[in-house]
């Protein structure tokens, strides 16, 4: 009896389940192939394309990574202090915002948010030009200075809508324990804060890692490129060598495949709730 | 006062920040969309020339006819195929399942975006492409085609890139919305003998309005802006077939040193996306009252 109604529930998801798999398969069969192909040589992928082939050729995976290694510790580095340095602003500007009364603070406020309906690309060119000025091209700071200025805008609007939900009453009894402003901030808002840091670490992180265009215009220096231009030199240098291309390809989708292992979680609520928002 | 004093010295940053690198860029590019402008020491006023340039600039109005078509597409596709497969999953009777397919289609988020790029350029590869070699395997090897190669057939294959993966935050925003609606609304629908369909049409899709609008702006406001899709897979061609206002831009600017060009075409395109943000809003705001 028990069982017969479980099967029917099971029947009823079935028709679902089944386009979502056609969906699934139809998304994840060209990184399959990528990875199938990344262990071959050119002279098994030219006479078998779909299917595995032996000897598995790991040596595509050293050359690969002998170049790619580079462009993912820059992008480490680059997106890192990004986010480092936008998660601290942000803070300390949000709590400003959320919790105090001051001349000015709402055309400064709106300093801020009008930003978000400025478009990138309006402001690309004018702002290589600014930059390229300032003499840092071709150095970290070109990258750093701009996604921090560029992610501040919306950081600064979430911490600032996170600390204002928080209740006043904690604020009080820390005060009453005789806390000084700078210790409220630092021992109970940015402890509680943790989520929504969090998101918009994510936030930060994504969009950094992925940004082409930006580099694209400011690092020429090989040594220096972040991943995402690193890998359209490479692809170029690579052209025809598909076994290498493409275990660079995998190669350089390990490092956010580890931050999605280890924050999976956070990777979906924590994106949900900050974006709804917004 | 003294309290306000501190108060600003913690704003000092990020205020500087956003002055030099947003604030000024953005009225340089108002300002120099009336000069000539090299990016250096050649800036003579030219007034609204560069507006009337565009009006008659036939690669502008490839670009523009280009981007209305592929917005079109995309903002239904990336509207329409997260929606319905948020939908399937909400439904599932099993909780695990449903935890599991979320976890599956935020997957591809770890690839970065370039790379999926340079994976569709391999799939349409004329010489051993993914499509065309499935095309062979299938027996319909008459239809192999240089797909981005061919002015007839390249925007077509563009809008197809990255076919049927779910956008990221789209499908994360729609979900986060069918998942609010209360478990009571569906059962009192099922009391009263609502289907899946009248379920959907009824109660589904009004309640997660604002979730759908926000996807559908979203997917309008990067898709304007965002032109790495084009520059890595075609740059623009074959000629200027596949040419979008952006990557216009980009060319004007970085190819041609046109920069006073390239703010105008952006001043037109931040014009455009606030009425697209406008209308929207004010349509979906209709729609609800």
């Amino acid at each position: 009896m028990i069982n017969r109604k479980r099967l029917r529930f099971a029947n009823r998801d079935l028709p679902f389940q089944l386009v979502l798999l056609a969906f699934g398969i139809v998304t994840f069969f060209p990184l399959v192939l990528v990875v199938i192909t990344s262990f071959k040589s050119n002279t098994q992928f030219y006479h078998n394309f779909w299917l595995p082939e032996l000897p598995l050729h790991l040596g595509n995976y050293t050359s690969a990574f002998r170049i790619i290694w580079r462009f993912i510790v820059n992008s480490v580095i680059y997106s890192g202090s990004t986010i480092c340095l936008i998660a601290a602003i942000a803070s300390v500007a949000g709590y400003v915002f959320a919790r105090f009364r001051f001349p000015f603070k709402t055309v400064l406020f709106l300093g801020f948010i009008t930003l978000i309906m400025v478009p990138g690309v309006l402001t690309l060119a004018p702002r290589f030009v600014l930059v390229r000025d300032l003499g840092l091209v071709n150095t970290p700071f070109a990258l750093i200075s701009v996604w921090v200025s560029g992610g501040l805008v919306l950081s600064t609007w979430l911490m600032r809508s996170y600390f204002e939900s928080l209740p006043q009453e904690l604020f009080d009894a820390a005060y009453v324990d005789g806390a000084a402003e700078r210790q409220v901030f630092i021992y109970v808002s940015v402890p509680l804060a943790r989520p929504m840091i969090a998101t918009v670490a994510m936030t930060t992180l994504i969009s950094s890692w992925n940004d082409l265009i930006w580099p694209l215009v400011t690092i020429t220096d090989k040594s220096q490129m972040p991943l995402a231009l690193g890998l359209m030199q490479f692809s170029s240098d690579f052209e025809t060598d598909w076994g290498t291309l493409f275990a660079g390809y995998v190669i350089s989708s390990i490092p956010l495949l580890c931050v999605f292992a280890v924050a999976m979680r956070q990777f979906i609520s924590g994106l949900t709730s900050g974006s709804i928002k917004a | 006062m003294w309290r306000a004093k501190w108060l600003y010295l913690a704003l000092l940053i990020p205020v500087a920040l956003l002055l030099i690198f947003e604030w000024l860029p953005a009225f340089s590019a108002l300002y120099n969309s009336l000069y000539i402008w090299n990016g250096g020491k050649v800036h003579f006023y030219v007034g609204l020339e560069h507006y009337e340039r565009m009006l008659s600039d036939r690669t502008f109005r490839v670009a523009i006819t280009n981007l209305v078509g592929f917005l079109f597409f995309r903002v239904v596709m990336q509207t329409v195929l997260p929606f319905f497969a948020a939908e399937m999953i909400v439904n599932l009777r099993s909780q695990r399942w449903s935890y599991w397919w979320k976890i599956i289609f935020v997957f591809p988020m770890v690839v970065p975006t370039i790379l999926n790029y340079l994976i569709w350029r391999f799939i349409y590869n004329p010489q051993v492409g993914l499509l065309n070699e499935g095309l062979k395997l299938v027996g319909l090897g008459e239809y192999t085609h240089a797909w981005l190669g061919d002015p007839l057939t390249v925007m077509w294959a563009l809008a197809f890139v990255r076919f049927p993966w779910l956008p990221t935050l789209q499908f994360l925003i729609i979900l986060g919305g069918l998942q609010t609606i209360p478990k009571e609304v569906h059962e009192s629908a099922a009391i009263d003998g609502a289907g899946f369909w009248r379920r959907l049409f009824y109660i589904d899709i009004p309640m997660t309005r604002r979730q759908i609008t926000l996807a559908m702006i979203l997917t309008m406001i990067f898709m304007t802006q965002r032109f790495d899709l084009f520059l890595v897979m075609t740059d623009g061609g074959p000629g200027y077939s596949s040419m979008v206002p952006a990557l216009q831009l980009f060319q004007s600017a970085f190819n041609f040193l046109e920069f006073g060009y390239a703010s105008a075409i952006g001043v037109v395109l931040f014009v455009a996306m606030l009425a697209l943000t406008v209308i929207n809003l004010r349509v979906s705001a209709g729609a609800t009252n």
